[in-house]
């Protein structure tokens, strides 16, 4: 299970998106959101991913971004895959080119180029967002907005555990080593996770008394102790994307017609093979090293 | 000269990251001794001990088990000969009954059906687990769950053992237990080697002590000479157990022919002499 | 005067001039299982005073812990089962109180330093209690640092509570309790799984906490030396009863039933009494039991 850990974590850094309060943050995303999901157009998508990627380097935060993106960029290579061939979308369909009994369609290629555009450009607002963001600082913004109380501790708890199951599932991986565990068979799942199954239900039980007699749980308003600083900056951020949100949704909707290319994008032949070929390939090669580096764990 | 079971030559250990949790350590343990480790938390008696087994490989240096250099084999080799025993036995168990328990580590070695049956007997007699053999490992005490931590381990029957704090955690009838043990494993010809802060254990039941402070193996030696010691029991902020201190005490303001006594037992016994005279 | 005759008077001068702070009449416990079980505590009668500080002891099993719960009214009101009796902490009813309430005069500290912990900031962690009671903002700035102070954890507001020792993890979980301003803190056997610096600096908090702010301690603990010399109250319970109840001094000097229950004493005790019953000293069943008290006894003997 080693290699396979991904890092969706702040990020530390000293750039404005760092110092931005999450709530200003959360509105960008939301207006992402609204934007991806008016609109299949790749050239608008495509100009949403953009501007995510220069926030990315403003944020200084390429590294830990590649890392996700190098995970769900080859999933979502699957999309192209399966849209070329069977696109979601309304008949009739254009072939561009057919082989091996396949026929590859333009409203696929379409279809699959949106929806990788879109997934890429909302995931890069949200990793934004996380990766800019002290955790407890975006938890205690959001709870301000309504978010329970409880899924602000829930979701901050399990940020703790997730390391700290990490690391004792090395001991125990230790403790089984040093009674002669061989391999990474079958054989060797219970004795590792077992141990460690017991020990979160061990802590669970004893935080879960020790949260009660701290009066946790009980009704009534919460007051917060965290305060995550609004500046003036942070309220015209927020403005900025507010406004650009709504201009864009007007906008898209106005010319919603004029912007469906569904019909009108020429893909060459060799252009949409070689797509598709190349996104079937990527996503097999991504199988194949998840699948190894969980067999070597 | 016996070939010592273990030695560790000029070990140094530094963690990823940079830290240096041993600097030039030198050491050999002779067959069928107790030995205690001691010195405070981030000391680096967890990090020597944990080079016995091969849990964790010298930065630089050697350490040998039995003459032969350790370095080529995996944990999992060196358990054969070297049994590691969990500070906290929940780390290790998981079967369903302790009798399964006890037959993972002998069967993971490749011994025999029929041996390994033996060897559960033999355990399940030497630790007094009788009524739990069918028993699930969760569903018993935590003390008692120490001991069968103890136990599975004692089935693979290594020459060495390494105890990490075998006494924390425990009531004092599990307590008594376990050095009644570590005395019978020496008496079995195995050497024991305990991690562990239980001032008791280590006056009462240890041949050797070693004691450790930032990273350096500052002494070695018996009980009686290091807890006679002050300035260097102060310095790693150990303090020796409460009779052995009073005999101290006795000494400094009384005579200095007052003995320095390990136990209570050793106490009373030297003053039942000196009023014999 | 000998020093545990001062004790006893000493004690009989307390308690005259503090008032019952816990209440427990007749209070019998058993924790609902799949199969028929016995009482974890049965027949628990047993009045603390404002300010003492009770040392709990017993085997494994003997009862403490359940005891302890039902102090803050985790039990009935968390953990059901079979109760009989009455528990009065701080003239509040823990059947009746709501456990929330409960928090704000008892604070507890488990024995795993680790698994009370929850936040991503000491200071967040301090707050945690502090925030579900609705207290405003500005009290709980206020309250945060006094708390951290007083278990001397102050300048580790920012650090994660994760990263701390294992001592310091169980100063803040009494930090986190005592922010509440309880008036009685009880800690089951916090120094358990401690190693010992970390011990010396939770009793050296727990101390300081009974000596200097006169809160009640109720602490369950083997570390019999140490109770030996801080507690001025020893309980101890055998198979859910309560076989002694009285000044260390008292309890201690009751050296064949601590055999009997395989119960550890402290070694200058045990020393004592086996010298007394070799004919070699004559302690009229009054025993030393610290270090200290023991050099005074010992020194026409031994020097």
């Amino acid at each position: 299970m080693h290699g396979v850990a991904i890092p969706i974590t702040m990020i530390p850094g000293n750039s404005i998106i760092h110092r931005t309060n999450p709530l200003a943050k959360l509105i960008w995303v939301v207006g992402y959101l609204v934007l991806a999901f008016l609109t299949r157009n790749p050239l608008v998508l495509g100009i949403l991913t953009l501007l995510g990627l220069i926030l990315v380097q403003m944020a200084h935060i390429w590294r830990g971004f590649l890392m996700v993106m190098r995970v769900l960029v080859p999933i979502s290579l699957m999309l192209i895959v399966l849209q070329s061939i069977a696109p979601a979308f309304p008949r009739p369909w254009s072939p561009i080119i057919s082989f091996a009994g396949l026929t590859i369609y333009r409203e696929g290629i379409y279809s699959g180029l949106s929806l990788l555009l879109r997934i890429t450009s909302v995931t890069t607002i949200a990793m934004i967002l996380i990766m800019t963001s002290h955790p407890s600082d975006l938890f205690t913004s959001m709870q301000k907005v309504g978010m329970p109380y409880v899924l602000n501790f829930i979701l901050t708890m399990t940020l703790q555990l997730i390391p700290i199951l990490q690391q004792e599932f090395a001991v125990v991986l230790s403790a089984q080593k040093s009674r002669g565990l061989k391999g990474t068979g079958f054989g060797a799942v219970l004795p590792s996770m077992v141990p460690v199954f017991v020990g979160a239900i061990e802590r669970v039980q004893q935080l879960s008394i020790s949260l009660e007699s701290r009066a946790f749980g009980s009704q009534g308003a919460k007051t917060s102790y965290r305060e995550v600083a609004v500046t003036p900056k942070d309220y015209v951020i927020g403005a900025v994307g507010t406004i650009l949100t709504i201009i864009g949704a007007y906008w898209i909707i106005v010319n919603s017609a004029a912007l469906d290319w569904s019909r009108t994008m020429v893909f060459a032949p060799y252009f949409a093979l070689t797509l598709f070929l190349g996104a079937f390939i990527g996503f097999f090669i991504f199988i194949v090293i998840v699948f190894r580096s969980i067999l070597q764990a | 000269m016996a070939t010592p079971i273990l030695k560790v030559e000029n070990l140094q250990h530094v963690y990823p990251g940079g830290v240096v949790a041993l600097r030039d350590v030198n050491l050999e343990i002779k067959p069928a001794e107790i030995v205690g480790v001691i010195g405070q938390n981030g000391s680096g008696k967890t990090t020597l001990v944990k080079h016995f087994n091969n849990l964790l490989k010298p930065t630089t240096g050697k350490v040998y088990f039995n003459g032969d250099d350790t370095a080529p084999l995996t944990v999992q080799q060196m358990s054969k000969n070297v049994g590691y025993v969990y500070q906290n036995p929940n780390q290790q168990l998981f079967a369903r009954t302790v009798q399964a328990e006890l037959e993972f580590g002998p069967r993971n070695l490749g011994v025999s059906e029929e041996e390994i049956q033996e060897r559960c007997e033999n355990a399940v007699e030497f630790f007094g687990l009788q009524e739990l053999r069918e028993k699930h490992p969760y569903r018993i005490g935590f003390p008692l769950r120490k001991l069968v931590g103890m136990a599975s381990i004692y089935t693979m029957k290594p020459a060495v053992f390494i105890l990490d704090e075998p006494t924390t955690g425990q009531d004092n009838i599990t307590t008594q237990t376990v050095y009644r043990l570590i005395r019978r494993l020496r008496d079995e010809g195995a050497t024991v080697v305990c991690v562990a802060h239980d001032m008791i254990l280590l006056a009462e039941v240890v041949d050797r002590l070693i004691v450790m402070r930032d990273s350096l193996l500052i002494a070695d030696g018996k009980p009686r000479e290091i807890f006679s010691n002050h300035e260097l029991l102060a310095s790693t902020h150990l303090m020796p157990p409460q009779i052995t201190e009073l005999s101290l005490r006795m000494r400094k303001n009384g005579s200095a022919s007052s003995p320095i006594c390990l136990s209570v037992d050793e106490y009373l016994n030297a003053v039942k002499q000196l009023r014999a005279k | 005067m000998t020093s545990p005759e001062l004790r006893k008077i000493q004690r009989r001068d307390f308690i005259m001039d503090r008032k019952p702070i816990i209440e427990i009449k007749d209070l019998t416990f058993t924790y609902i299982t799949k199969t028929v079980s016995e009482p974890a505590i049965r027949d628990i009668n047993l009045t603390i005073y404002e300010g003492e500080y009770v040392a709990l002891m017993g085997l494994n099993g003997s009862g403490k812990t359940t005891l302890q719960l039902c102090l803050n009214g985790v039990i009935p009101n968390m953990i059901t089962g079979d109760y009989i009796g009455t528990v009065l902490v701080d003239g509040k009813d823990t059947f009746e109180t709501p456990v929330r309430e409960m928090a704000k005069a008892v604070g507890m500290v488990f024995d795993n330093p680790a698994f009370q912990m929850s936040q991503m900031f000491v200071a967040e962690e301090v707050a945690l209690g502090m925030e579900s009671l609705g207290i405003s903002h500005d009290e709980m700035h206020a309250r945060v640092p006094k708390a951290l102070q007083l278990v001397g954890l102050e300048g580790l507001e920012d650090r994660s509570p994760f990263e701390l020792s294992g001592g310091q993890q169980q100063r803040l979980a009494i930090a986190s309790a005592l922010a509440m301003e309880p008036k009685i803190v009880v800690m089951d056997e916090p120094t358990s799984n401690v190693d010992p610096i970390g011990k010396e600096e939770v009793f050296s908090v727990a101390e300081k906490l009974n000596r200097e702010r006169n809160m009640t301690v109720v602490m369950a603990e083997h570390e019999v030396e140490v109770i030996a010399a801080y507690a001025n109250r020893v309980v101890v319970m055998e198979k859910g009863r309560i076989v002694l109840n009285g000044t260390p001094q008292e309890v201690f000097s009751h050296v064949e039933d601590f055999h009997r229950m395989q119960l550890r004493l402290p070694q200058v005790t045990e020393f004592a009494y086996q010298l007394e019953k070799s004919g070699l000293a004559d302690f009229h069943g009054v025993y030393p039991i610290t270090l200290g008290e023991a050099e005074a006894a010992f020194k026409d003997l031994l020097g």
